[in-house]
């Protein structure tokens, strides 16, 4: 090799270009599956949600045009059905804006009346306190979680203080016992306790269904199925009119980005594999030149007691040697390039783009593996050289 | 050390080769001999077979009490490492190494540490009178040089026996005399066996033994003096 520095530069260069494709194509690829990730699923991804819509089939006698109302008793109906899978059924009543004030200041704020599961289930961020507990449902308790701006806002200057201090609302006294960070911002309050504000105490906003352990599309369509036909035979209407209740498949939506994510980062893969092939091939062709050039080296080698592993490992392990300085060559241009463009590129696209430790390791296995492929045949071409041949004249 | 028994060897091929046609050899510990033969007699054959370089059909050949028959690859290269010091004509030293790494590439297939092999061959090349040139690559040797670093290569692992096809060849005919007077020292002050294939009667003349090879048989010793 050394005998030949700008042919085997020349050759590496190929080497360096083709794990300079694969490691930008895979790190923006993983940047954008992240930044999926980032925008899209901050709540839960394994929820259904579900609401009440209006029929557009006429069943039963009824005509179509008719509303359907979630009832509370539909709750319980799902909670049954689906046992394994159904972590949790609960409700959300979202109630109108009011005035929430202390002493000295006042907002305008929404409320939303909430189960216990509903912190984990939008992924709240609790800055300060705590969030509604099963005893206050069952009290009706008069608390509220804040969102932090209203915290700042109610208790100036930074909201810290707001836990523990009372508020009032709708002429009732409330007290704050936890500060949450979102991107939305509603007073949570407990469910039970919104139910006595809300006028009709037997409809339901929405029902949600809280998942475990659903991997699969089909699967996760096959719930949205059953949810449709139970409730279909609960309100007597057509199993098959998708309007006469609404539903959110989170699950499946998840499910079905992160196919395409997968899909994205195998269609990457295959890409930048088959850009490094060229280079491989070429580092695999000066190889067979350089074994034919040393053929004599080889004989001489072998006729001194060089075992037949030994040229082996030795055309092998210079292979990968070449290869994975090129290859280096290449991770360092990559990453280079990601950088800037997660710098540069105000995107989101590429805001994510990092080659990071992860990807190095995977890109180092395939530059070995690349090696010892470009050195394969040359090696086993190389065993092929008896020792006589140290007795030739060159 | 050295009994080969009716050896036979053909080449195949549309018309087989016949090459060796019972070759009965035997050579003591301590001897220095040359093996002469016209090309075309068998005798670079007979050389191949004796450094272990390549198979032969029938017969027997014992190197130093061992049985050298249908070795693997790994056993052949083993022995090749361990029993033959070689020396070629065209010296066949690896021309990007330097003398030292050249001399310490034995020890290299036998698993020895650089430091230990480089110390190695460092005394090798010292007393071959090299120890100035020890870094010096064989494109900056001359001729007689390289073949001292070649032989200091096969003294290294201190094998059975040394086999030398045409050391001189390559050489001026004062190099050559001091090449020979090389191998006679290591014959004479460390009892080493050799074997020295070659042409020149020069060179056999200075050997214990001139076993001469002809149309794939050896020539009887009486023979030969009565061809002088």
């Amino acid at each position: 090799m050394r005998h030949n520095k700008l042919r085997t530069a020349l050759t590496g260069l190929s080497v360096a270009w083709g794990i300079f494709m694969l490691i930008t194509l895979v790190s923006v690829a993983n940047g954008i599956t992240r930044s999926f990730r980032e925008n899209m699923m901050n709540s839960d991804t394994q929820k259904i949600s579900v609401w009440g819509g209006v029929t557009t089939k006429p069943y039963h006698g009824y005509r179509e045009g008719r509303s359907i109302n979630l009832k509370n008793d539909d709750i319980n109906t799902l909670g049954n059905e689906q046992r394994e899978v159904v972590k949790e059924v609960t409700s959300e009543l979202n109630g109108t804006q009011s005035g929430v004030s202390t002493n000295t200041t006042y907002v305008q704020a929404g409320f939303t009346g909430v189960f216990p599961s509903a912190c984990e289930l939008n992924k709240l961020d609790m800055l300060d306190g705590r969030f509604i507990s099963q005893a206050d449902l069952d009290k009706k308790a008069k608390v509220m979680v804040l969102p932090k701006q209203y915290a700042e806002q109610l208790f100036p200057p930074d909201g810290k203080k707001a836990v523990g201090q009372r508020v009032e609302c709708a002429g009732l006294s409330f007290l704050v016992i936890g500060v949450y960070d979102a991107r939305w911002r509603t007073i949570y309050i407990p469910y039970s306790t919104a139910r006595v504000f809300s006028s009709d105490n037997d409809n339901l906003d929405q029902i949600i269904l809280l998942l475990k352990g659903v991997t699969e599309i089909e699967q996760a369509d096959n719930i949205e199925k059953d949810i449709r036909h139970t409730l279909a035979s609960t309100h007597d209407f057509d199993p098959e009119d998708e309007s006469g209740v609404w539903i959110w498949n989170a699950v499946s939506q998840a499910l079905t980005v992160q196919g395409a994510m997968g899909i994205l980062n195998i269609g990457v893969w295959v890409l930048g594999l088959l850009t490094l092939l060229s280079g491989v091939i070429g580092i695999s062709n000066i190889m067979f030149v350089s074994v034919k050039e040393r053929t004599h080296e080889i004989g001489i080698r072998r006729a001194i007691g060089a075992k037949p592993v030994k040229i082996l490992t030795q055309i092998l392990a210079e292979s990968i040697a070449i290869t994975t300085l090129f290859g280096y060559i290449g991770i360092v241009l990559g990453t280079a390039l990601t950088e800037v463009l997660a710098a540069g590129i105000g995107s989101e696209m590429f805001a994510y783009a990092h080659v990071d430790l992860g990807i190095a390791t995977q890109v180092t296995v395939v530059l070995i593996v690349a090696g010892a492929l470009a050195g394969l045949f040359p090696a086993l071409k190389a065993l092929k050289v008896k020792p006589v041949e140290a007795l030739r004249d060159e | 050390m050295i009994r080969l028994t009716e050896i036979n060897k053909t080449y195949p091929g549309a018309v087989p080769l016949h090459v060796l046609k019972g070759i009965n050899l035997h050579v003591e510990r301590g001897e220095l001999v040359s093996i002469m033969g016209a090309s075309g007699s068998g005798k670079s054959t007979l050389l191949n077979i004796l450094g272990i370089l390549d198979n032969y059909d029938s017969g027997e050949y014992l190197l130093d009490g061992t049985l050298i028959k249908d070795l693997s690859e790994n056993k052949g290269a083993e022995y090749r490492n361990r029993m033959i010091g070689f020396v070629f004509q065209s010296f066949n030293l690896i021309n990007y190494k330097n003398a030292v790494e050249n001399v310490a590439l034995p020890l290299f297939y036998q698993g020895v540490s650089r430091r230990k092999r480089n110390m190695l061959a460092m005394e090798q090349l010292e007393k071959m009178g090299l120890a100035d040139r020890a870094h010096h690559l064989p494109g900056e040797l001359s001729g007689g040089q390289k073949q001292r670093v070649a032989i200091a290569r096969a003294m290294i692992t201190n094998p059975s026996i040394i086999l030398a096809d045409e050391p001189t060849g390559a050489l001026d005919s004062s190099t050559s005399r001091d090449v020979m007077a090389l191998f006679r020292q290591l014959n004479r002050q460390e009892g080493k066996t050799i074997v020295i294939v070659t042409h020149d009667p020069g060179v056999g003349r200075q050997c214990d033994r001139v076993i001469r090879i002809s149309d794939g048989l050896i020539i009887p010793d009486e023979s030969i003096k009565t061809d002088n």
